[in-house]
């Protein structure tokens, strides 16, 4: 019964523990989205999760895997290389604005600003009928037009 | 005298007065000890200091040979994806070049694969540390049908896999520090037997020596007296070593001293087997052309196209023979007497029980064994190699290079570097043997990927292994009329003033010069039209159109149009640029070629992607770098008026020849001196040159000799599916209107000489042509087209 209990407090620590270290992570994580560098990107960061980039579904399989391994990357703060893995989808088609636009956006994040509005342009050369990720862009080329966002 | 002396010590300042001869041989034997002493002590410092000297130089060569491991240099990795474009010889051709073995039951290994049906492939791939991290061995199998990857999974299971990455070949080794290509061995994978031989030739008391060996020098020298001349050396391994590292072939006594005292410092600083094994890798042992093969593991591929792993020891033998005199024994001019030499040695080896007596004997009857092309594995892509020393070169200091064992991870794909090269063998040996005028032929060729300005291909000699004179990177020449996109894009950037369907003066036109000096431009036919349409003017090459154009655009313009695409030489600002009589390298085109490519985005073009420390971090990426350096609806405009370039103009017969839509410019020089195509699909970009190298006539445009070169290669990548089409999609703010061909004023669709034209939202003609009803055939032609 004293191993059982004892067990129990355990665990309720670890898990309050848990929570503290999840916490900080949400905070770690929300403080570097929310773009030390850019403030205006927050009323984009606001509508994503990790990257925010319209819907990629759409992309053929091996572009997919190729932008989960770069998510995660960014994740893992590792910004060049996640801008390496999405070069290597660039390299595999480079046709596909939203990995362009994911590339803006690490510029942006590592305060790159001119290199995010020339990625960001890149992505807009190629974009087909995506109104949305066309207003993302267009918000890395000319900040003040963030309003659009919303 | 000893009264005098007794004297002269009682009152010396006297005596020195009065006997001055006396003083002088007094103070002579007392100055000539203080000389001797202070010249001893200068000489012993001298020494000291000169041995130091010494010292420090030995060490720091030893150190620059010894620790610095080559830097690698690797292509591009070869992605493996559902829908990839490929072939199995292709993948078959970059699994041997990885060193994978062909298995006939299951792969087991890393670093092995089987094909079945001449369509799956099973393979395990190695572990290999990338720029990203360490991917681990894998297996995986795949299927390949219609030159297409239609399925890939893992191995021995039925999951699939979205992406694979093989690990990249190794295409060269840098020696960082003097920038020469090596291969190196490690003294433990050295055959034994190959010790033992070098040791009883060269230097039997190796192992007991302190660098010197009087014994053997005493024997040699006895040797020459007999002989009346030098017929033997006495020098021990070490002292081989020195003289290789640091000092020149001539035989003088101070080189000699130099060489035995630096042999001494050589043996006090390092182990002997660093030294043996610094030796292996140093030895002189013959001349490719201007490439000295130095090091066993060198001569062993040069000489026998393989590691010195795998030789026999016959071969051995003659590596070893050769270390005595590689020109006078050179194996593939003088074979009689490189057998002679084997042969001796081949004895030593009997004597010193390396061989038995029945070995000997086959071994000393077997023909050389020489390998009919040497290869060197530095020869394989030598102006690629060279781009990738001096971009290494301009980044890195010394201090870094010298930290070798770096990992440069680049984009070359052998894969099309292979078929760049059979193009130019081919297509140069057609041209000359089709042409009486077109002899003595070089050329360069550059291929790279258009939208993130990445060289996958390049060749620079008409012999595209051949470590010259780098075509690509300094040869500059005229590039005639590739200069026009870029006139008509400055004019077309000012939509207000010039459309596609602007009408140009076709009319003879004279140019002052200087005072006494006037320029009449001509047209290639020699003819004028009177006027001609702006797209036409492009497509048909028109000279004089283009300078009357170019003038009124401003040469100033021009030249910023230049540089905003890509070019960083200065452009001289005089009429005759226009017709670009200016010089540019290949490498410059294809930097200018690029942007149009990649509709307006500049990506300055580079070969090196990452590089790694010999520990495997990180040490540099090369990102990709583009910028949008031309207003995008301008450049379609031209990008049109380039793709008709291949359908009508001057590079038509590629509508004939090759499926997939391109965009391109042909560009021919005065006398034709220099024949130039520059032309993209969608994803690649090639710039080919041929000229000679005494700059004077080909006899051939650019339509009849590069195009035919760049049709040759685009033909062979489209044969596995890897052109796609130059898809010119227009971008927001341009619309296409029907224009009357004559007069450029607007036209109808069912109009005769009706043609449709993209134009810059607002700038389309207003006037209205008038409209005869176009027959039936052209209108039929009109829908084919």
């Amino acid at each position: 019964m004293q191993i059982s209990r004892n067990h129990r407090t355990d665990k309720t620590f670890f898990q309050l523990n848990l929570n503290v270290y999840l916490s900080v992570f949400f905070i770690l994580v929300s403080s570097l989205l929310s773009g030390c560098t850019q403030p205006k990107l927050d009323a984009v960061n606001a509508t994503n999760s990790v990257l925010p980039v319209a819907d990629s579904r759409n992309l053929p399989e091996v572009i997919q895997s190729l932008i989960q391994q770069s998510d995660q990357q960014y994740l893992n703060k590792d910004l060049s290389g996640s801008l390496a893995t999405l070069e290597r989808a660039v390299r595999i088609n480079p046709r596909y604005a939203e990995v362009w636009s994911r590339m803006a956006q690490i510029y942006l994040q590592q305060g790159k600003v001119e290199q995010a509005k020339q990625h960001a342009k890149r992505s807009n050369s190629v974009i087909k009928n995506n109104a949305q990720l066309k207003a993302f862009n267009d918000n890395i080329i000319t900040p003040n037009s963030a309003e659009h966002l919303n | 005298m000893v009264k005098k002396k007794a004297k002269s010590r009682k009152a010396p300042t006297k005596k020195r007065k009065n006997n001055p001869s006396k003083k002088k041989s007094g103070l002579l034997g007392l100055l000539f000890n203080q000389y001797l002493l202070s010249g001893l002590l200068v000489f012993t410092l001298s020494l000291i200091g000169y041995l130091f000297y010494l010292n420090t130089k030995v060490v720091d060569k030893m150190s620059g040979r010894i620790w610095s491991l080559p830097s690698h240099v690797y292509a591009r990795p070869l992605e493996l994806y559902q829908g990839k474009h490929l072939s199995v010889e292709q993948l078959k051709s970059e699994l041997i070049q990885l060193e994978y073995s062909q298995v006939k039951n299951r792969p087991i290994k890393a670093g092995q694969f089987r094909i079945l049906n001449n369509s799956h492939f099973e393979l395990i791939s190695r572990d290999f540390t990338f720029w990203d991290g360490r991917q681990k061995s894998q297996g995986i199998r795949l299927s390949i049908y219609n030159n297409k990857l239609s399925a890939l999974h893992k191995l021995y299971s039925d999951e699939s896999l979205a992406l694979f990455r093989l690990e990249p070949v190794k295409v060269a080794g840098i020696y960082p520090a003097t920038q020469q290509e090596r291969q190196l061995i490690k003294l433990e994978e050295v055959p034994d037997d190959l010790v033992l031989a070098l040791l009883a030739v060269e230097d039997r008391r190796f192992y007991t020596h302190w660098g010197l060996d009087p014994r053997s020098i005493m024997r040699a020298m006895l040797a020459n007296v007999m002989a009346g001349g030098t017929v033997q050396g006495g020098s021990t391994l070490t002292q081989q070593l020195v003289k290789n590292l640091f000092l020149s072939p001539e035989r003088t006594l101070t080189r000699k001293i130099n060489e035995a005292l630096m042999a001494l410092l050589l043996e006090l600083n390092y182990d002997k087997s660093v030294i043996l094994e610094t030796y292996i890798n140093e030895v002189y042992l013959g001349q490719n052309g201007a490439q000295q093969i130095h090091g066993f593991e060198l001569a062993s591929q040069y000489y026998f196209a393989t590691s010195l792993k795998k030789i026999r020891r016959d071969q051995m033998a003659l590596l070893v023979g050769l270390v005595k005199g590689p020109s006078w024994y050179a194996p593939r001019r003088h074979k009689k007497r490189a057998i002679e030499r084997r042969n001796q040695v081949l004895k030593l080896m009997l004597e010193q029980g390396a061989l038995s007596q029945a070995q000997f004997n086959k071994y000393s009857h077997l023909d050389l064994g020489l390998a009919s092309k040497p290869r060197l594995s530095s020869n394989r892509f030598p102006a690629l190699i060279d781009l990738v020393k001096r971009q290494l070169k301009s980044d890195y200091d010394e201090d870094d290079l010298k930290s070798s064992g770096l990992k440069v991870f680049t984009s070359i794909d052998p894969l099309i570097q292979a078929r760049a090269q059979a193009s130019v063998k081919r297509v140069i040996s057609q041209l000359e043997s089709s042409n009486k005028k077109a002899e003595n032929l070089q050329t360069s060729l550059i291929v790279a990927s258009s939208q993130q300005g990445e060289i996958q291909a390049m060749v620079s000699d008409r012999q595209p292994s051949f470590p010259g004179f780098n075509r690509s990177l300094d040869a500059v020449r005229q590039i005639g009329s590739l200069i026009k996109p870029a006139i008509y894009l400055t004019a077309l950037q000012q939509p207000q003033k010039y459309t596609l369907a602007t009408p140009l003066d076709d009319t003879p036109l004279h140019i002052k010069t200087t005072r006494e000096e006037v320029w009449s431009p001509q047209n290639y036919d020699k003819k004028f039209s009177g006027s001609i349409l702006l797209h036409k003017a492009l497509e048909k090459s028109r000279n004089v159109p283009t300078v009357r154009l170019g003038l009124d655009v401003g040469l100033s313009d021009i030249s910023d149009t230049l540089h905003n695409l890509g070019v960083a030489r200065n452009i001289p600002a005089y009429p005759s640029m226009t017709l670009g009589a200016f010089n540019l390298s290949p490498l410059d085109v294809a930097n200018m070629y690029q942007t149009f490519a990649a509709n307006g985005f500049n990506v300055p073009l580079k070969v090196i992607r990452e590089v790694l420390n010999k520990d495997g971090r990180p040490l540099k990426r090369y990102p990709l770098k583009s910028h949008m350096a031309i207003d995008e609806k301008a450049i379609y405009l031209v990008n049109y008026a380039l793709h008709q370039v291949t359908q009508s103009g001057t590079a038509r017969s590629l509508a004939k020849s090759l499926s997939p839509l391109v965009a391109g410019k042909t560009g021919t020089t005065d006398d034709l001196r220099d024949s130039w195509f520059a032309g993209f699909s969608d994803d690649q970009l090639a710039v080919v040159w041929i000229g000679r190298d005494d700059n004077t006539s080909t006899g051939l445009t650019g339509s009849s000799g590069a195009l035919r070169l760049w049709t040759d290669l685009f033909s062979q990548l489209n044969a596995t599916g890897e052109v796609n089409s130059f898809s010119l999609q227009p971008p927001v703010g341009i619309n296409n209107v029907w224009i009357d061909e004559e007069s450029g004023a607007l036209s109808e669709k069912n109009c005769s000489g009706a043609v449709e034209l993209p134009f810059i939202q607002g700038s389309e003609p207003t006037e209205k042509a008038a409209c005869k009803s176009a027959g039936i055939i052209e209108q039929i032609k009109r829908f084919f087209n």
